[in-house]
């Protein structure tokens, strides 16, 4: 791989304006020609997954500023690491497993510093049940858009409530739609633990949920 | 939950995709269970305000962030060198700690057989090695005296080496307490058991008979005979004294 010096000197192009590379290009081969210096492939692979990987470490850590960083590091994993980058999975597969370890190593460096966020102060440690701190308003509201709001922003704290270990399958899965399988790859664990941890992570939320069900 | 029939429907259908169909048992289930249908609707709901979470969008300036990152760490990236060097001092500080390692084993097991040789010959004073830089011997040859018949000792002056302090033993031999041997006067002197003294013995206790049943006992007291450097070809380090 090529040392950069400067910022130019990556070039990276918008996905739009770039002729030599074709939308089916495989993230294989993107990889492979990042790895022999091509700067282009790099920034395809961006444009391809900097929107998946923000949102995911999003849902994972309830922290959109946090996120984009953990995203970025994500990338410059991956870049760095082209050369030892094996084929054995799929790419997107390798990159989330790269964003899932970040986001978890985040999520423990916070419990470390024992910092509390507003939506998870009442949050069990045993993972046993939560009080909603921001419980709903029992009265009916007259938008539709806002109730739709509310709604979202409550399963996201919800969301942020959960134990790290059912938190990451259960957005591969709902929010993300990924197989069992290829959940089972990123998390390096089996199928069968998946599906156990989502259905937990399930049980959980119905439960903090269920004023809006 | 009335059965197992309704845990292994309701595992079925939470293990189905939003939308994707699910079996003739299942439907069936359904619409006999109210408590496993009711279940499948609130979990069915429940999916489906997550799954509108949706995809947050990355910032505008993403790309361009990540580029300025990517530059700096390139900048900032320590020379190739500088891991051939450090994986050298690795290595050479592994060596450097096996070596230690093995000099002071070495010692130790040195110093164990030493140890192990004094307690199997407890002799006060080693001998010399011939290896070993000379030490210097000096025997006075003053005219013997004799007293009462005996002979004195020749003191021979021997400047031990490190070696031979390191060899000293721990335990001396208390001559004080030993009874003294009787000398007569059938015996000739130096014939006795009694002799030749053995001069590490720093306290002597000898008994003489003059042969009219007279006795005498000397006790020669510990004796210091203190520290002589003796430097060859240097006069001003010469031994003021000789012993």
């Amino acid at each position: 791989m090529n040392t950069l010096t400067t910022i130019d000197e990556l070039g990276f192009a918008p996905a739009l304006q770039q002729d030599v590379l074709e939308d089916t290009t495989s993230d294989h081969a993107l990889l492979e020609a990042t790895r022999s210096g091509d700067q282009d492939a790099f920034a395809e692979l961006v444009s391809r997954y900097r929107n998946q990987i923000t949102s995911y470490i999003y849902r994972m850590t309830n922290d959109y500023d946090g996120a984009v960083d953990l995203a970025q590091e994500t990338f410059v994993r991956v870049y760095r690491a082209a050369d030892r980058y094996q084929r054995s999975y799929a790419f997107s597969t390798y990159i989330y497993r790269i964003a899932t370890n970040l986001a978890i190593s985040e999520l423990r460096k916070r419990k470390r510093r024992k910092l509390v966020s507003l939506t998870g102060f009442f949050q069990p440690t045993d993972g046993g049940e939560a009080k909603e701190l921001n419980p709903p308003d029992g009265r009916p509201l007259q938008d539709l858009e806002l109730v739709d709001t509310e709604r979202r922003n409550a399963v996201q704290r919800a969301i942020g409530t959960l134990p790290e270990k059912y938190r990451a399958p259960l957005i591969l899965r709902d929010v993300d739609g990924r197989s069992y399988d290829e959940i089972a790859k990123i998390l390096e664990t089996s199928e069968g633990t998946v599906k156990s941890r989502i259905s937990r992570a399930r049980g959980f939320l119905r439960e903090k949920m269920r004023a809006y069900l | 939950m009335r059965n197992n029939n309704c845990k292994l429907i309701r595992r079925e259908l939470d293990e189905l995709m939003l939308g994707e169909s699910w079996s003739a048992a299942a439907t069936e289930h359904l619409r006999e269970c109210a408590e496993c249908r009711e279940f499948h609707e609130q979990q069915t709901k429940l999916r489906q305000i997550v799954g509108s979470l949706g995809t947050v969008e990355a910032p505008a300036d993403f790309d361009f962030r990540l580029r300025a990152r990517l530059a700096n760490d390139a900048s900032s990236a320590p020379p190739i060198y500088w891991a051939f060097a450090r994986r050298g001092l690795a290595v050479a500080a592994m060596v450097i700690v096996v070596v230690t390692g093995f000099v002071v084993v070495r010692d130790v097991m040195r110093q164990m057989e030493n140890n192990g040789e004094v307690a199997q010959k407890p002799q006060v004073h080693q001998p010399a090695k011939p290896d070993e830089p000379t030490p210097v011997v000096k025997e006075e040859k003053k005219p013997e005296q004799v007293v009462a018949g005996v002979t004195p000792v020749t003191i021979r002056k021997i400047r031990p080496t490190q070696a031979d302090y390191r060899k000293q033993p721990l335990l001396t031999k208390e001559a004080s307490s030993l009874g003294a041997t009787v000398l007569n006067g059938t015996q000739p002197a130096g014939m006795s058991a009694a002799f030749p003294i053995d001069s590490s013995v720093q306290s002597i206790t000898v008994s003489l008979e003059d042969g009219r049943g007279n006795a005498k006992t000397i006790s020669v007291p510990t004796v210091s005979f203190g520290s002589q450097r003796i430097v060859q070809g240097g006069n001003q380090f010469a031994p003021k004294r000789d012993w």
